[in-house]
């Protein structure tokens, strides 16, 4: 069974902001797949450009909104890719992404790509139902 | 409709690699019936060091590691869905494949190959996703 989880906030609605063609994340086969997680405002849908730091904290939110939202958590992920900007910043992802998963943190892998809009993070995750 | 999670830690004594010491990911994690595996890089299966080397020469290790992690998760190369595998230049994507074929049953799993600016002078990061075994 295919279920789709909707924005908790009406900033998260990418689709009616930015119309990008997708859900915020599906519900299927008791586990929960998220759509590219991005820092922007959830309450207003504005993007927030700045550190990657200031970036990550937001993203971060984002995606511990839109699992709460969904009957899951952070605690609850099991996978998780962050594409960042730049391979430099690997050690201040990390500081800012400990902060959140603390203990027995997801399968992660990091690599450097070009996302959009001039962002410095987003993160694909996967997390238990 | 929850889904059981839970931390692979011990995974074969193979450490999720990309920045030594003890990076904010485990080196498996079950979700319900699969197995996500963190984006290995060449290292020492024992000392958990970096052992730099061409890409077939990383391929291989990592290969093998990854082979130690799905045992110790209760799954196995065989049950391998998906492999993601990101390489330092695409034109190394035949010394890869070389190595890779042998390490995996016919037919394969399903798999993406890119290029990818890796940290640290990694040439190779391979993460897979499996299917649990003992359920």
């Amino acid at each position: 069974m295919r279920e789709v989880i909707p924005a908790p906030l009406p900033g998260l609605d990418l689709r009616r902001h930015y119309g990008h063609h997708q859900s915020p994340a599906i519900r299927a086969g008791g586990l929960i797949f998220c759509s590219g997680m991005l820092p922007i405002d959830p309450q207003t849908g504005e993007r927030r450009h700045g550190t990657l730091t200031s970036e990550a904290h937001i993203v971060l939110g984002n995606l511990k909104l839109l699992l709460e939202s969904a009957g899951s958590s952070l605690d609850r992920l099991v996978q998780v890719h962050a594409l960042i900007y730049d391979s430099i910043e690997y050690d201040v992802l990390n500081r800012v992404y400990r902060q959140y998963v603390a203990n027995g943190p997801p399968a992660r892998t990091v690599w450097t790509a070009q996302i959009e809009a001039g962002f410095k993070i987003e993160l694909d995750a996967i997390a238990a139902a | 409709m929850s889904a059981r999670r839970e931390v692979i830690s011990a995974a074969g004594g193979v450490t999720n690699a990309a920045d030594g010491g003890s990076p904010p990911a485990s080196p498996a994690v079950r979700g319900g019936d699969f197995i996500f595996v963190s984006g290995l890089t060449a290292v020492d299966r024992q000392s958990g060091e970096r052992v730099p080397g061409t890409t077939a020469s990383e391929t291989r290790l990592i290969l093998g590691n990854l082979k130690q992690v799905l045992q110790a998760a209760g799954s196995s190369l065989d049950q391998v869905v998906k492999v993601n595998v990101l390489l330092h230049s695409m034109l190394e994507a035949p010394n890869m494949n070389e190595v890779y074929v042998g390490f995996f049953p016919d037919p394969p799993p399903a798999r993406t190959v890119c290029g990818a600016r890796l940290p640290d002078g990694v040439k190779v990061i391979i993460e897979c996703t499996a299917l649990v075994c003992r359920i």
